[in-house]
């Protein structure tokens, strides 16, 4: 299966590091789910265009915190990730996107105030939809 | 475990051309992409490894054996595609397959027959009368079905159509996933560097760099889209200029830095292609070599 995984060139984070992150939200928003197979590291190498070596790193990481588990001969596949550890890969993340914004807002100049009252306005506008 | 390829103080000179290696270590399961202009000495370089041309002075060793010893055990051992098949002219392919199939012991039929026919070889024809492409891919057939443990492919292809390369590029990461292969590829091709290499290689007239593990090559450059035009002398790790705001550096954190103090804003930045990374090194590459 291809991974939906979109490096980005223009971040500070290492690359093996945004693709750990990448399949970990993947996992905790149950786009993959236990038992799905992960591509091997040298086809995935391929598609995303980086060494083996950079994905043997993010593998190996995701592999010692329980994420994937790989079986010699068969290839690597998705572990069975704790409940508690997916919802909080998940708040996570949100926090990640919310601060992002954030700092675009600022970027800008906005005060704090405006950015309150634009994140309420949006979330309106996303309930009425 | 013994390194596929391991190269120390090997010195060659021809004529005004000087190649010279201190400590290069391949290990296996790598792919190692050798990059230089033409004219190099790539090919001389895996002339070398292959005892075609003979060192001045200095070690070669395949699994640990000299590749200048009498015995010549290491020559099962590795698999040499260059860039031509000379002497092979009169014959057909299927007529040196079937010498390169005795001599090689661990010939792989099924390894050579799909990849000839997958590229559609005409195997009874004779070879002077196949196209440069056509006689590319049968030396690259001949040399997968000898199935050795380390590849040496020389600017493979060169002369490939589209479909071909893709397969070309699938085929040898299956190799890889198959077992225990270390490869080394000269190649110009910008999709074959970035498709398939763990480690770069350049070679600049005859100076030969260290490996270079292709996304830390990459991660230290920076390309930074300013918001303002910094002053025109050089500024901390800056290597190339373009549209005054547009600054190529090959020492990120000093960049920003300087940046930084100097209260110029970054608008933007990311890590520039490889492409342009190799064009940077061949032209004007110091930081390289060891």
């Amino acid at each position: 299966m291809k991974l939906p995984i979109r490096l980005s060139k223009s971040s500070r984070e290492p690359i093996y590091h945004q693709i750990e992150n990448q399949i970990k939200t993947l996992i905790a928003s149950g786009q993959l789910i236990t038992g799905d197979p992960l591509p091997s590291i040298r086809v995935l190498a391929k598609e995303l265009e980086i060494s083996s070596i950079t994905i043997r790193k993010a593998y190996q990481n995701l592999e010692y915190n329980g994420f994937i588990q790989t079986s010699q001969g068969k290839g690597t596949f998705v572990a069975e990730v704790d409940p508690d550890m997916k919802a909080h890969m998940a708040s996570q993340e949100v926090e990640e996107a919310i601060l992002k914004a954030i700092s675009t807002a600022k970027q800008h100049e906005l005060s704090n105030e405006e950015i309150l009252t634009m994140f309420k306005s949006l979330l309106q506008k996303e309930e009425k939809r | 475990m013994t390194a596929p390829l391991r190269i120390k103080n090997m010195e060659k000179s021809i004529d005004d051309f000087h190649l010279n290696i201190k400590d290069l270590t391949f290990e296996t399961g790598t792919i190692t992409a050798v990059v230089g202009m033409n004219g190099a000495g790539k090919s001389t370089f895996f002339k070398m490894i292959m005892n075609l041309v003979k060192q001045d002075t200095g070690t070669i060793e395949v699994f640990g054996q000299s590749v200048t010893d009498q015995s010549d055990s290491w020559k099962g051992l590795v698999a040499y595609q260059s860039q031509t098949l000379t002497g092979c002219e009169p014959f057909t392919g299927e007529q040196v397959r079937n010498l390169m199939a005795k001599i090689y012991p661990d010939w792989d039929e099924a390894l050579f027959r799909s990849f000839s026919q997958k590229l559609q070889i005409p195997l009874n024809k004779q070879i002077q009368k196949l196209s440069p492409g056509v006689k590319t891919k049968l030396n690259l057939a001949l040399n997968f079905g000898k199935n050795t443990p380390l590849l040496i492919l020389d600017e493979p292809t060169a002369a490939m159509d589209i479909p071909s390369k893709n397969y070309f590029i699938q085929f040898l990461l299956d190799l890889m996933e198959r077992g225990d292969k270390t490869i080394l590829i000269a190649s110009h091709q910008a999709d074959d560097i970035k498709k398939l290499a763990d480690y770069l290689l350049f070679i600049d007239k005859g100076q030969v760099s260290n490996l270079l593990e292709k996304d830390s090559l990459a991660s230290t450059y920076r390309l930074f889209w300013l918001k303002e035009e910094p002053p025109i002398t050089l500024i901390p790790g800056e290597i190339k200029r373009t549209y005054k705001r547009v600054i190529l550096s090959n020492q990120p954190e000093a960049t920003v830095a300087y940046l930084s103090k100097s209260s110029l804003t970054i608008v933007d930045e990311e890590i520039p292609d490889l492409e342009e990374i190799i064009q940077e090194v061949l032209t004007k590459g110091e930081i390289i070599y060891a």
